[in-house]
């Protein structure tokens, strides 16, 4: 469901005000705000403003806790899909923001969400996208010396 | 008879024997060599040989029956532990009679690993160590006779030395310098903060223990075990000094590091704490010793508070020891593998806080006692 | 005494697992403390990139080899919402008996290891032995003990074997007795108590900002449980409760724990009560639509999650697996600064870890 085609509901269920916020907000980073199904949306947020729009969920859309940051190889982009997630209105929502191949470098969102912190560790690590102000971006799962990022689509092993 | 007269007997009788090698060479052989024999043959007779060779075959009798009593303990400990855990203990080695030779098999098992000493151990402390260990423990025992007619520790004319307590729990207490020093030397990490875990937890647990002591010394009038047990002719101290009882029993366990008190052995966390260094014979020497401290403490319990050899006189009194010593390891066994464990300080805040103002308590009881004329 | 680094780990009886743990003591104080993962990773993920939907499977299984079938399962689930899949409701049901049946029998072995690290043989032994009843059901189920390689991308594999349902209720009942024997020997142990109480406190908002999901979350106040306020599979139609306790200490995740495994045995007897006839498998198609998948499940030891991309054949383009202990370790330091050495124990064991999820 398009979120901006709607019709106006003040009151909606929890999902569309969360988009209807995100729109509002950020209207020219936010795009493509859809519901998946019962209690998941999705967004589209360009990267320069993902560390505002998460301080915005986290502040005062109630959303305080992140589940999975996860890292995609794409032929032009690298692709990072955040799940965060909502206790006190169960919402899990899905935002994916897109960095070019040349120069992967993101906002860290580890001083919002301590549990970012190890999982873009291991973004860093695997994908060898760049979290800008990590406070500890180091190597976690391999070796500490190890040339390579395993799981781009470029290294057969 | 006692246990000295039977030995001097023994060794006169063995040397009788011998002499007739003697003194049969002595006069075969001629010039000097005969003289030789014959003066070995004098030597041998003579009373203060075979005083001396008498007390020897003592300490071996005493010594004997504590090591057999260790292999009797390392088998009760893990039928028991197995009989608790729902499993059988040992089980195979020996199976008709129960799996006692499983301690004959775990000894020649130690016996062939490789003794690694560390490279930059401190050597002087890393050998002595166990070795001093060991010493203090079976010299604990060497006063505790078994009954007024079986002990080492007595004189020719019967009397058993008349400071028998004071030297056992003194020579029981030399155990934490020797974990220090085997904990220190070993150069290791974990072995120093076992170490240093071990040896507060037995000095501070001294105290209350040495208090104990102290009451039921003050109820018998003297330090000889010959007169403790003696005092304890119409009823056993345990049930007066109850509260002293339980108190030496909690201690006795810290001291001799049976679950809930060992956590320097603890090895979620240290590994094997201070004995991590040590392999083959030496750590056996340890595990060894770890079940000769608490056959002394049985034996302590025993002649202190629950009558040492007194009981139906159809059983002759040393076995009557043995068998209240028994039952004292199987109590502790008991509670060895049924509670977890306690930290270290909370172990330490417990000995001082808890146990030494009811020691203390036990004391004036015993004092009370004293001055009304019960005992 | 001067500070100094100890390094518990990575070759220790205590930790379940092939991890470091890095702590600064000052004397028997730990002063700071630094977890090191990555000695058991197998580069799951690249894997699963040359693999066929239905061969990771038994590669989901090894990821968590004290709980495998929640992770089959979760796999299972993220490619039935890639693939728009409808799960007939037999199958949904027997996959819900077997991963309750899986979350007591991960719940006794974390138990047994509990016991174990606290020193008390009798716990470890006692848990053991209950376990193997429910592993044994489990095998009859499946065929094997630990890894089941059971569910099925549709369904599962085949069906209940006779006699399957008097012996799992036999399994509910024994085991509400066995609870109430565990709740003597633990609660009723003033040892334990004060091994437990007081120690390795994490407060609600840390819990919550930290991403730390599950029993350990629970057991800080926060009722929340990813079958009740997110549900899957037939869990709307099943009755139980949301274990949490309020005191945020090791004694509250233990309890937290207890109380999950008699919801689970309730649980159990509802899908036994319920279970329809019917197909227990729909077979999948061979190659996944373009578009991504999400599988969220409550894991006995938190927050499961996968996140599939599809490209239109047979092998999957993405797999991304979050592991809940893999948060919850980089949550330790929080739950291990101020206590004794001693405590690092106990707490690292409330945390129970399993390094096959966390290193992947």
């Amino acid at each position: 469901m398009d979120i901006e085609k709607a019709p106006s509901m003040i009151d909606g269920n929890p999902e569309e005000k969360v988009l209807r916020s995100l729109a509002e907000g950020f209207p020219r980073t936010i795009s493509g705000g859809e519901k998946l199904k019962s209690g998941v949306i999705r967004a589209h947020v360009e990267r320069t403003d993902l560390y505002a729009v998460c301080q915005t969920l986290r502040d005062s859309l109630g959303f305080e806790h992140i589940s999975m940051i996860s890292a995609v190889d794409y032929p032009d982009r690298f692709e990072l899909v955040y799940h965060i997630t909502s206790y006190q209105s169960r919402l899990l929502l899905e935002l994916v923001t897109g960095t070019p191949k040349d120069d992967p470098g993101v906002d860290s969102v580890s001083s919002v969400w301590g549990g970012a912190n190890w999982q873009e560790r291991e973004a860093y690590d695997l994908m060898g996208v760049v979290f800008r102000n990590h406070p500890k971006l180091e190597r976690i799962l391999l070796p500490m010396d190890t040339m390579f990022h395993p799981l781009r689509k470029d290294f057969k092993g | 008879m006692n246990l000295f007269e039977f030995c001097y007997g023994l060794m006169h009788w063995l040397v009788d024997i011998l002499n007739n090698i003697w003194y049969w060479l002595g006069d075969f052989l001629p010039w000097k060599f005969g003289d030789f024999f014959i003066a070995i043959g004098d030597l041998a007779k003579a009373h203060g040989t075979i005083a001396v060779a008498a007390i020897l075959l003592e300490v071996l009798i005493i010594f004997i029956i504590a090591l057999v009593s260790v292999l009797n303990f390392i088998w009760l400990d893990r039928k028991f532990m197995g009989r608790i855990f729902d499993f059988y203990g040992p089980y195979y080695v020996g199976y008709r009679i129960g799996g006692w030779l499983q301690n004959l098999a775990d000894g020649m098992k130690l016996f062939v690993k490789e003794v690694i000493t560390p490279s930059k151990a401190d050597k002087a402390g890393f050998l002595l160590a166990p070795v001093v260990f060991v010493a203090s423990s079976v010299l604990a025992l060497s006063t505790i006779p078994l009954s007024p007619d079986f002990g080492v520790a007595v004189n020719r004319a019967g009397d058993f030395v008349p400071a028998g307590a004071l030297f056992a729990f003194a020579a029981f207490a030399i155990a934490p310098f020797s974990i220090l020093v085997a904990g220190w030397s070993s150069n290791n990490k974990y072995t120093i903060i076992g170490g240093m875990r071990s040896a507060a937890q037995m000095m501070s647990y001294e105290i209350p223990l040495l208090l104990t002591v102290a009451s039921v010394c003050l109820m018998a009038g003297s330090f000889s075990f010959v007169d403790i047990v003696a005092a304890q002719s119409n009823i056993w101290f345990a049930i007066p000094l109850a509260l002293g009882f339980i108190v030496f029993l909690v201690c006795i366990v810290a001291e001799v590091e049976i679950q809930p008190f060992d956590l320097p052995e603890a090895e979620a966390e240290l590994v094997e704490g201070w004995t991590t260094e040590y392999s083959g014979m030496r750590f056996g020497l340890f595990m060894m010793t770890s079940y000769l401290r608490s056959y002394v403490a049985g034996a302590l319990v025993t002649a202190l508070f629950l009558g040492g050899w007194h009981g139906f006189d159809f059983i002759p009194g040393p076995i009557w020891f043995l068998i209240k010593a028994y039952i004292v390891f199987i109590v502790l066994t008991w509670m060895r593998w049924s509670l977890p464990r306690i930290r270290v300080d909370q172990i330490l805040q417990f000995g001082w806080t808890r146990l030494m103002p009811l020691a203390m308590l036990n004391l004036l009881i015993a004092a009370a006692f004293k001055t009304l004329g019960w005992f | 005494m001067a500070e100094m680094w100890i390094n518990m780990g990575p070759q220790h009886p205590m930790t379940h697992g092939l991890w470091n743990l890095k702590v600064k003591v000052d004397g028997e104080t730990v002063v700071d403390a630094e977890p090191e993962v990555g000695y058991l990773h197998r580069g799951v993920e690249k894997i699963c990139e040359d693999r066929t939907y239905p061969q990771i499977i038994p590669i989901a299984d090894r990821l968590c080899y004290g709980s495998s079938l929640t992770w089959s399962h979760l796999y299972c689930m993220t490619v039935e919402d890639l693939m728009d899949l409808k799960v007939p409701p037999r199958a949904e049901h027997i996959r819900v008996v077997a991963i309750e049946m899986q979350r007591i029998a991960s719940h006794l072995m974390w138990l047994a290891a509990y016991a174990v690290d606290l020193g008390m043989m009798a716990g470890f032994l006692y848990a053991m032995r209950d376990r193997e009843i429910f592993i044994d059901l489990l095998q009859a189920l499946s065929g094997s003990r630990i890894t089941y390689n059971y569910p099925r991308i549709g369904g599962v594999a085949h069906d209940l074997p006779p006699n399957f349902q008097r012996d799992a209720l036999r399994a509910c009942d024994y085991m509400d007795k066995k609870l109430k024997e565990y709740e003597d020997l633990y609660d009723g142990s003033t040892v334990f108590l004060m091994r437990n109480q007081g120690v390795g406190i994490l407060r609600r908002e840390d819990a919550m900002n930290l991403g730390v999901t599950g029993p350990t979350m629970r057991g800080s106040g926060i009722a929340y449980d990813l079958r009740k306020d997110h549900p899957y599979s037939v869990y709307p139609d099943m009755d139980f409760e949301v274990a949490s306790h309020p005191d945020c200490d090791c004694y509250a995740r233990y309890r937290v724990r207890m109380v999950e495994m008699r919801e689970s045995a309730r649980i159990i007897r509802q899908a036994l009560a319920k279970m329809p006839q019917g197909k227990w498998r729909t077979i999948a198609p061979r190659t996944a639509p373009e578009g991504t998948g999400i599988g969220r499940v409550e894991d006995p030891r938190g927050e499961g999650m996968m996140y599939v991309v599809g490209d239109g054949t047979d092998k999957p383009y993405r797999l991304k697996i979050r592991s809940p202990i893999f948060v919850s370790v980089s949550a330790a330091p929080k739950m291990l600064i101020g206590y004794k050495v001693a405590d690092v124990v106990a707490i690292m064991g409330t945390l129970d870890m399993c390094i096959g999820e966390t290193d992947r």
